[in-house]
């Protein structure tokens, strides 16, 4: 486990280093001056040659790059070109508010998705299971935005059971603190707790299910192909030969070694995810990253461009990595075939 | 009274060239705590005869049988629960590649947990454990794996052929079963261990008064416990009795061959002299010879052979063939 755990990590870390290369040079990229685009500040404003000279602006790139990561890990990552806040600070209360989005979609996805996709194919090739498999196709395919509006408009107009777009009603006086709505309300001081809960969640359902389908339809349909698979595998003949039933076999037997091999494409699913929030974030209106992102650049706001970009990358690194540690953790076939150790 | 009774068990496959006939009505008798070997070339249907026993069966297999008892009781009669639950408590099955027939994702110790019966442990949770834990270990001294420790932690990946046949032995014989399959248990595997697994698998037999079915493809590598000896050839039965009258004389001659060209039972053969096989070579399903199948091969095949020879009981012995090398006037 231990080599395997190395291995992960330094795979990571070098993905890392890249992202904040990559990174780096956008500053050079985007237009204008790498100074400002690095640290917000503008040429013509009193500070700006006291940036040059922390930022190594007069040195050559290693030293630039050396001192950008040193900006990056103190968390100083300029200032935003359109408002003058702290980027850093700002990302921070995005990224929680869309991971809280995101967290609870992907649970939504995997609580409903693979179970469907094992009752899939427990009964392969009969009508239940071509029900469900069409069904899957359907929502795979249907665009997000468009499905998102569709829903709108039955469950928020139609039938005014949620709310349209936000995240809480204003009028409970929330103060955003992480960022995270459910997590706010916690914290707030508000006489009306409760209510304001219900409400959050009220507004946070329509998001939550819009994103979570597309990742739900593909997991099904993994899940079903992977469990299939299983069944037609030889140990689950030596285990219904052995007497268990059904149901044991599934669960004790043919699950497991599923998942295992879904796990291996679960990157598919964290990209989509995060993509899929972009769009869902805009037509909620939900003060996320990818509502951010969207935002800072049709405002040409490039330190923050760069931000969310950064986070969005390191989003996707770190749920990868998490995944390839459980996957190795508690699969040991895993580790054997990549490392030849325990 | 016999634990298994076989007659005229017949499977037909559909395939894209129509029904073929992939067993041809063969009976196996079978008593308590004896050997059967059952030996046959690839293509002759023994995995299949030990599949149907065990109702091991695809959709578009057609299985049919004037009678397929299992101690008394009728197999081919029962709902496929009742015959799962059947099979699941009195056989158990080895097979050729032990490794396949491991779930990788568990390890040695649970898989064998799974396979002792819930009966058979008693008391409280923790009790139930320590149960559990000393009767995997007993398993495993059992059929021979003397370091249990690290065995049981492992995952079927790391184990070697022979180690995890014999852990599959283990499971197999957790639940006591009165018939145990072993489908070609030691083909692939190297001399010591094959002979390791043989002897267990005749102690075991003895032991257990358990009944063991060993497929095996050559007549070399058969137990020398057997007791009685069935050889197929392309779905039919060709000569089936105790296993030394075979040996010592066989019948047919699809067993002579088979004989001549075992290696080990083979000592006379001049330096470079050619293996005495069968001329030709195993008909594919598409082109089953009609009669006795062994005909287009057999040196003392005549004109009546396109006719299927009925069964000629000698003594103890069965043999289906016109022409039979054994005198049976003498």
């Amino acid at each position: 486990m231990t080599r395997y755990l190395l291995g992960r990590l330094s795979v990571f870390i070098i993905a890392v280093f890249l992202l904040t290369v990559f990174s780096f040079s956008l500053n050079y990229l985007f237009p204008g001056d790498p100074i400002t685009n690095m640290s917000g500040i503008r040429s013509f404003q009193s500070s700006y040659p006291l940036m040059v000279e922390l930022r190594g602006g007069d040195q050559n790139l290693a030293i630039q790059y050396l001192s950008y990561l040193q900006h990056l890990f103190a968390g100083d990552w300029g200032l935003s070109l359109s408002n003058g806040t702290p980027v850093f600070a700002d990302g921070i209360q995005h990224f929680m508010a869309s991971i809280e989005l995101i967290l609870l979609a992907l649970l939504v996805a995997v609580f409903f998705g693979l179970p469907l996709g094992v009752f899939a194919a427990s009964r392969f090739r009969q009508r239940s299971d071509q029900t469900v498999i069409s069904l899957a196709m359907v929502g795979y395919s249907i665009p997000v935005f468009w499905l998102a509006q569709l829903m709108i408009l039955l469950f928020a107009i139609k039938l005014g059971w949620f709310p349209i777009t936000g995240q809480i009603n204003p009028l409970y006086g929330v103060e955003p603190q992480t960022g995270s709505i459910l997590i706010d309300v916690f914290l707030s001081d508000s006489e009306y707790k409760a209510a304001a809960l219900q409400d959050a969640l009220n507004h946070i359902v329509l998001p939550v299910i819009i994103l979570a389908i597309m990742p739900m339809m593909l997991l099904l349909r993994l899940m079903r192909n992977a469990t299939q698979e299983m069944l037609q595998k030889p140990f689950v003949k030596a285990a219904r030969a052995r007497g268990l039933n059904e149901f044991r076999v599934l669960v004790k037997h043919a699950i497991p070694n599923a998942v295992q091999s879904v796990l291996q494409q679960t990157t598919l699913i964290f990209s989509l995810l995060l993509t899929n929030s972009i769009v869902v974030e805009s037509i909620f209106n939900w003060p996320g990253m990818g509502n951010w992102l969207i935002r800072s650049i049709f405002e040409r706001d490039y330190p923050t461009i760069q931000a969310a970009v950064l986070m969005f990358a390191f989003v996707i690194l770190f749920f990868n990595l998490l995944v390839e540690l459980y996957h190795g953790w508690r699969f040991p076939i895993v580790r054997h075939e990549q490392y030849a150790t325990r | 009274m016999q634990l298994l009774d076989i007659r005229n068990l017949t499977v037909e496959m559909q395939t894209a060239h129509g029904i073929v006939r992939v067993l041809d009505k063969v009976n196996l008798q079978l008593t308590e705590g004896e050997i059967h070997s059952i030996v046959g070339e690839s293509g002759s249907g023994k995995s299949l005869l030990a599949k149907a026993i065990m109702g091991f069966i695809n959709p578009n297999w057609q299985v049919t049988a004037d009678r397929l008892w299992w101690n008394g009781q009728d197999l081919l009669a029962m709902t496929p629960k009742q015959r799962r639950k059947i099979t699941g408590r009195d056989m158990a099955m080895i097979f050729q590649d032990p490794n396949a027939y491991l779930d990788p994702n568990s390890t040695v110790e649970q898989q064998i947990v799974e396979a002792i019966p819930q009966g058979d442990v008693r008391g409280t949770f923790m009790r139930r454990r320590v149960d559990r834990k000393t009767r995997v270990k007993r398993l495993l001294h059992r059929v021979g794996i003397r370091d249990h420790e690290s065995i049981m932690e492992s995952y079927p990946f790391e184990l070697s052929q022979g180690i995890a046949q014999k852990v599959s032995i283990a499971i197999a014989i957790a639940h006591r079963p009165r018939l145990l399959i072993a489908d070609e248990p030691t083909t692939a595997m190297e001399p010591s261990t094959r002979l390791q697994i043989h002897r267990l698998l005749a102690r075991l037999a003895v032991s257990q008064k358990m009944s063991v079915v060993l497929i095996s493809q050559d007549v070399g590598s058969i137990l020398p416990e057997t007791k009685r000896l069935t050889l197929l050839y392309c779905g039919q039965l060709m000569e089936t009795g105790p296993a030394h009258d075979i040996l010592s004389e066989p019948a047919h001659p699809y067993t002579d061959s088979m004989l001549r060209m075992s290696l080990q039972t083979q000592q006379e053969l001049p330096h470079k002299a050619r293996l005495p096989t069968l001329p030709g070579s195993i008909p594919t399903l598409r082109h089953m010879p009609i009669g006795c199948r062994l005909g287009p091969r057999c040196p003392y095949a005549q004109k009546t052979c396109v006719k299927a020879p009925r069964a000629t009981h000698d003594r103890q012995r069965v043999y289906h063939c016109h022409f039979p090398l054994l005198d049976s006037s003498s």
